[in-house]
C-alpha cells in the first residue's frame, strides 16, 4: 500500500514538473509509455475516450456533420474556379479528410472502453492495475482504433445493417428530388450555349442514379438461393 | 418481438463483470449492456452460448414474457414444498 501511494505521490511530481505545452497538448501526439503519463493525463485520456457513449454528444457530432460537409462543397467550389486541377485536388484532399473522421466515428462504435479492455485483458479494475499495464492497454485501443481491428460482433453487424438501409430509404428520395432539381436547372437556366452538354450529364447522372436505386434487388437477385421444395415425406 | 432476459440478475448473482461475461461469449461489452436493457434481441446461437455460461436452459435465461422476480419464484416454490 504504501508503495502504492508513493507511486502516486512520484507521478504527481512527475506531472508538475512538466511543462503547459505537454500537459494539455503534447502527450496526445507521443508514443505512450506507461511512464509518461502522469493522473491528469490519465483522467483526460479516460474521459476523451468516453466521449462518444453519449448519445447527446454523438447527436451533436452528427449534426455538425453538416456544416463541415457546406464548408466541404464552398471551399471545393471557390478553388474550382481558381483552377480545376487544384479544384479535384482540395475536393479530393477533403473527401479524404472527412472520410477518415466518419471512418473513426464508425470504429469508435464498435471499440471497446479502456476500462472494460482492463477487465478483459488482466481481469481487474482499470484503477487498479499498474502504470505499465494501464499504458499497454491504452497502446492497444489506440492502435486497435487506427488500423481500424475492432470486434464486429453480431449486435455490431445489425446496427450497422439497419443503418445503412435508413441511409438508403433517404438516398432514395433525395437523388429524385437532386435529379429533378438538375434537369430544371439543365432545361430552364440561362445557359444557352452549353445547354446539350449539361443535358449530357443530366442524362449520365440520370442512369448513374437508377443504377444505384436499383443495385440492392440486382445483388439480391444475383445472391438468393433457389426455394427450397417440400421434403419427399411431408408432399403428396 | 422483444425477449426478455435475467442476464443482469445472474452477473449480479455471480458477481461477473459484462467485460468477463462478453469475452467469454465472443461479444463487445457494450452488447451485454444493450441485452440487459432490452435494447437488442440476441441472435439465438448468442442466447444459447449465453445460457451454457450460466448452466442454465435457455428459457431460464431468456424469455418472451415477462419474468416473474426470483424472490417471488422461491416464495412459491417453498409454498409448494411445504
Amino acid at each position: 500500500m504504501n508503495n502504492v501511494n508513493t507511486n502516486e505521490v512520484n507521478m504527481n511530481d512527475v506531472n508538475r514538473e512538466r511543462s503547459w505545452f505537454w500537459r494539455k497538448i503534447g502527450f496526445w501526439f507521443v508514443p505512450v509509455r506507461a511512464e509518461t503519463l502522469g493522473p491528469e493525463e490519465w483522467a483526460k485520456v479516460r474521459k476523451m475516450s468516453r466521449t462518444g457513449k453519449r448519445r447527446t454528444r454523438r447527436l451533436l457530432f452528427a449534426l455538425l456533420w453538416v456544416p463541415v460537409l457546406v464548408c466541404e462543397i464552398a471551399v471545393s467550389l471557390r478553388v474550382v474556379r481558381l483552377d480545376p486541377w487544384a479544384g479535384l485536388m482540395s475536393t479530393a484532399w477533403l473527401t479524404v479528410l472527412l472520410g477518415l473522421w466518419v471512418r473513426s466515428l464508425r470504429i469508435g462504435f464498435a471499440q471497446v472502453s479502456l476500462e472494460d479492455r482492463a477487465v478483459m485483458e488482466y481481469g481487474a479494475q482499470f484503477d487498479a492495475l499498474k502504470e505499465k499495464q494501464r499504458g499497454e492497454v491504452f497502446q492497444r485501443a489506440v492502435r486497435d482504433g487506427l488500423f481500424g481491428r475492432v470486434k464486429v460482433d453480431e449486435h455490431e453487424a445489425e446496427r450497422r445493417l439497419q443503418a445503412q438501409a435508413a441511409a438508403y430509404r433517404l438516398l432514395g428520395p433525395a437523388l429524385v428530388a437532386f435529379i429533378t432539381g438538375y434537369w430544371g436547372v439543365c432545361l430552364f437556366g440561362p445557359f444557352e450555349a452549353t445547354r446539350s452538354a449539361l443535358a449530357v450529364t443530366a442524362v449520365v447522372v440520370t442512369w448513374l442514379a437508377a443504377l444505384v436505386l436499383a443495385a440492392p434487388t440486382m445483388i439480391r437477385m444475383w445472391t438468393q438461393p433457389d426455394e427450397p421444395g417440400e421434403t419427399a415425406a411431408v408432399a403428396e | 418481438m422483444s425477449l426478455h432476459n435475467r442476464i443482469a440478475v445472474l452477473r449480479a448473482e455471480k458477481k461477473l463483470s459484462r467485460a468477463t461475461l462478453a469475452s467469454s461469449v465472443g461479444v463487445n461489452p457494450q452488447t451485454i449492456g444493450f441485452l440487459e436493457r432490452g435494447d437488442y434481441t440476441p441472435s439465438l446461437e448468442l442466447a444459447f452460448k449465453i445460457a451454457e455460461h450460466f448452466g442454465l436452459p435457455v428459457e431460464a435465461v431468456f424469455s418472451p414474457r415477462p419474468f416473474r422476480t426470483l424472490s417471488e419464484q422461491v416464495y412459491k416454490l417453498h409454498k409448494r414444498e411445504a
